[in-house]
């Protein structure tokens, strides 16, 4: 047990609840996208921290997994989800 | 193996910084190609720093070498997608910010 | 001192799951509520990871954060892909309508 690693690992934690707010607040759709990957991230670094925090080294593997599925979901959105989210509100506001 | 524990802590609080400012970079910044810039630092340098300090610390090569690849896959992903969504809000015609 | 920080940290978490969860039930845009789900995934594998089921975590964090964000992603492309074909089906059926008098009319003149 590390104090150090553990309170680092709740920095980041209080991060991603700041971060919460540009999801909830993002103009566009792109907006929440990133900062649903700078959550995976933070994710991976709290994972990290925990792993030498809490002296398990088998986080190391989740962090491993989330780092291998971080891309899936932005990639996902810019190649099917963006165009048609956009446009609905373009069509809004043209008519 | 003291100060080498020092020096990952040391390591470990820059890259803490950062993580902060990308996240204060989320939430301040005016524009999507701004909000893009801050938040691939936090990805880049700041995991970069994180897993530098935390590798000085660790006792085997093998849990270096893990950490090495879990930092190059998220270099990897977060650099590409950083990319595309960068590429695709220009063809959307989505203007970058201007100081008005 | 180590028990209290980590119990400092489940707080946040807990907290931060539970304003998750009611922003995701109580969001009207459909894509904001997919977002939120895919955070709530990551936050429930480190719920896991705190719980020390490191096992539960992987799957967490394979299914939940990885696999159900994409998926949840091309259902709504094809969701709205289903709406704008419905719309579409309207106007030909409207196009029809119109369409139909003139050629039934045309025949007795």
């Amino acid at each position: 047990m590390s104090f150090i690693h553990i309170a680092f690992a709740l920095i980041l934690l209080l991060a991603i609840a700041a971060g919460l707010f540009r999801i909830l607040a993002g103009p566009t759709a792109a907006d929440r996208m990133m900062a649903a990957q700078l959550f995976g991230t933070c994710g991976v670094a709290i994972m990290l921290l925990l792993a030498e925090g809490m002296e398990s080294p088998v986080l190391l593997d989740i962090a491993l997994v989330f780092a291998i599925l971080a891309a899936m979901a932005t990639i996902t959105f810019v190649r099917r989800a963006w165009h048609s989210s956009e446009n609905v509100g373009e069509m809004n506001e043209n008519t | 193996m003291r100060i080498l524990n020092d020096i990952g802590l040391l390591f470990i609080g820059i890259g803490m910084l950062f993580f902060i400012s990308g996240t204060i970079g989320l939430l301040r910044f005016p524009d999507i190609y701004t909000r893009l810039h801050a938040m691939t630092k936090a990805d880049n340098v700041g995991l970069g720093l994180l897993v530098l300090g935390l590798s000085c610390q660790a006792d085997s090569w093998q849990t270096v070498a893990r950490l090495i690849f879990i930092w190059i896959l998220v270099l990897i992903a977060s650099s590409a997608s950083c990319h595309l969504v960068a590429r695709s809000a220009l063809q959307k015609n989505i203007q970058p910010w201007s100081r008005p | 001192m180590t028990d209290n920080i980590l119990a400092a940290f489940d707080l946040v978490l807990i907290t931060t799951l539970l304003l998750l969860a009611w922003k995701l039930l109580s969001c009207e845009d459909i894509f904001t509520a997919v977002v939120l789900f895919i955070s709530f995934g990551l936050l429930m594998a480190l719920a896991w990871v705190r719980m020390r089921a490191p096992d539960v975590a992987l799957a967490e964090a394979a299914l939940g954060a990885g696999l159900t964000g994409p998926l949840l992603l091309a259902a709504l492309r094809r969701m709205e892909r289903i709406r704008k074909y419905e719309r579409r089906l309207d106007l030909d059926e409207e196009r029809n309508d119109y369409k139909k008098p003139k050629k039934k009319q045309a025949p007795p003149l």
